[in-house]
């Protein structure tokens, strides 16, 4: 009876842990050697200590895409004011309310691929954007969107938000809905006006949601690559106006076939992550602790 | 700040009613921002050769509906194909996935033995290391040790279970009573059937969770089936529609075909199974 016990254990986690083992284990240590490797994958790594970190910090490119990724990690504040305001917005019995609540969801579950290439075909300069702002007069000549760099990262985090805002608006409505009707009635007793009700009770009271937010959106910034690769079709942007860490990753890896390159890269976003995590973490403490 | 409670407040129905106007303006034009460009896509794929993709001012309805853009895309591509990989990828890993994961879930909630907080703690730091740092490594295992490049075998089998689905399944496990497995225990039954028929039914709206956030997952992945399927016959729907963009790059009706494809069973099986979906999706932030 004992020893079957003790063995029990194991059997059940064997499967899971065979494909973890595989399939996020190895490959951990894997990258970490191939990143002081001279690497191709059709032929053997050559062990080249640290030349592709250094190729790397000479690499204006690279140094692009990691300006650009911080960047990008604007749409963590973006998300978390527009789906809370959107989130106080819906919290309310109103006919057809649920309705609006699913519609606003539909984009978390439709794609980012699908999604990316409808808003490319929107913003093509002979697309339904020009044609719409030029219809209205809010234009002069038609924009070239998608070939003007300034613009690439831009619509990209738009692109970003608006595929994650319905999912944001749900977990802090998750949230407002725990917080005790009393203590709205207390600040309008109090002379709050909705703004000031909303600021005073609503903000403090989101705090565990707003924490949860920022680091999962920030995570997934920091990752993006679905709608760099849409919008840019694949080649990151006039000028690499696009290229993001993850990006530049893949392109070195599987366009240019630089596997110990970009196993480096990977290594430079593996300390980030950490560092983001612990970052975080910390935060997520100190939002439960007050929460 | 001070003035409303001086100011003679408007009759308070007045000021209701102005506020839900306010807020059914505001639902209506993020519903229209929401919305527009699903529309948008949808009424262009029916659109003829002699309806205007943009014009001044902009004309959203086809005048002259047609199926051919449909047509055309079907006859130069195996969208059938694609549809039926999507399917079989994703119905394997959300099956095997959550078997696998409810599995290795079972003993960290209830059982104890050596090394099993070591585990955990393992499984929870590899939950932080972002995908794509795998992708390397996970392509040369592919093409020299698996050899399943360009096979579906490849988009399934690292998919086969998920350290989020073993932690959401694990919290679910925890919170059933340990009077009911001892009760099993005293009938006799083995760890496995415990497991099979006491536990699983008990947390079935956690496996539904967990059933959920996989599929949304595996039918909208493109990143690792991207760099592994690259013969039309073996691509899924995402990256189909990828070589789609590429195959009629000057054809937007063509594309907005194939994202209408791509797009609508989702929508269809949310609009379905809408509070699942929702409380799936976002449940699992409590897990």
């Amino acid at each position: 009876m004992t020893r079957r016990l003790s063995l029990t254990p194991y059997l059940f986690l064997a499967p899971a842990l065979l494909v973890i083992a595989v399939f996020v284990l190895y490959p951990i240590g894997a990258v970490v050697y191939y990143s002081f490797t001279d690497y191709n994958i059709v032929t053997p790594p050559v062990w080249i200590g640290f030349k592709n970190y250094q190729q790397l910090a000479r690499d204006p490119i690279f140094w692009k895409a990691l300006r650009n990724s911080f960047l990008y990690l604007l749409v963590t504040p973006i998300l978390i004011s527009l789906s809370m305001l959107l989130a106080i917005v819906v919290n309310r019995r109103l006919p057809g309310i649920t309705a609006f609540r699913a519609l606003f969801f539909i984009p978390v579950v439709s794609g980012s691929i699908a999604v990316g290439i409808a808003w490319r075909l929107m913003l093509d300069t002979n697309g339904i954007i020009n044609g719409l702002l030029l219809a209205l007069g809010l234009l002069q000549e038609p924009i070239q969107w998608l070939a003007e760099p300034a613009l690439t990262l831009p619509l990209a985090m738009a692109l970003t938000t608006w595929l994650g805002l319905g999912y944001y608006m749900m977990i802090f409505l998750a949230g407002l809905q725990n917080i005790p009707e009393e203590l709205y009635d207390s600040a309008v007793i109090d002379g709050c006006n909705t703004w000031q009700k909303h600021w005073h009770v609503s903000v403090p009271g989101l705090r565990p949601q707003i924490t949860f937010v920022a680091v999962i959106s920030s995570l997934a910034a920091l990752q993006v690559f679905n709608e760099i690769f849409t919008l840019t079709g694949g080649l990151g942007g006039i000028l690499n106006s696009g290229v993001t860490i993850v990006f530049y990753l893949w392109r070195q890896a599987f366009r240019l076939n630089h596997a110990g390159l970009a196993s480096a890269i990977a290594m430079v976003l593996l300390a980030i992550t950490l560092v983001f995590s612990i970052l975080n973490i910390r935060l997520l403490e100190r939002g439960t602790e007050e929460a | 700040m001070d003035q409303s409670r001086s100011r003679p407040s408007a009759p308070l129905a007045l000021r209701r009613a102005l506020e839900t106007v306010l807020v059914y303006a505001v639902l209506a034009s993020v519903a229209v921002l929401t919305v527009f460009p699903f529309v948008w896509v949808f009424f262009t794929s029916f659109k003829g050769p002699n309806d205007p993709i943009v014009s001044v001012p902009p004309q959203l309805l086809p005048h002259d509906p047609t199926l051919a853009n449909y047509a055309r895309v079907w006859s130069q591509l195996p969208v059938g194909r694609f549809y039926a990989n999507s399917l079989l990828v994703t119905g394997a890993v959300v099956v095997f996935n959550t078997l696998l994961s409810a599995l290795a879930a079972y003993p960290l909630a209830k059982m104890k033995f050596p090394g099993r907080d070591a585990i955990f703690y393992l499984l929870l730091a590899t939950y932080i290391v972002p995908p794509v740092l795998t992708s390397i490594p996970s392509f040369v295992l592919a093409v020299t040790v698996f050899r399943y490049y360009d096979q579906l075998a490849s988009v399934i089998l690292p998919y086969l279970a998920g350290v989020l689905n073993i932690f959401l399944l694990r919290q679910a496990f925890k919170a059933v009573p340990d009077d009911l497995i001892d009760a099993g225990r005293i009938d006799g039954a083995g760890e496995f059937r415990i497991w099979w028929t006491i536990l699983m039914p008990i947390v079935r709206p956690s496996l539904a969770t967990v059933a959920i956030i996989t599929f949304v997952e595996q039918w909208n992945n493109f990143f690792w089936p991207s760099l592994m399927l690259h013969t039309r016959e073996t691509m899924t729907l995402q990256v189909g529609l990828v070589a789609l963009q590429g195959a009629f790059a000057n054809d937007a009706r063509g594309i907005a075909a194939g994202v209408v494809m791509t797009v609508v069973p989702m929508i269809i099986f949310f609009a379905a199974l809408q509070r699942q979906f929702i409380r799936g999706l976002t449940g699992a932030v409590k897990g």
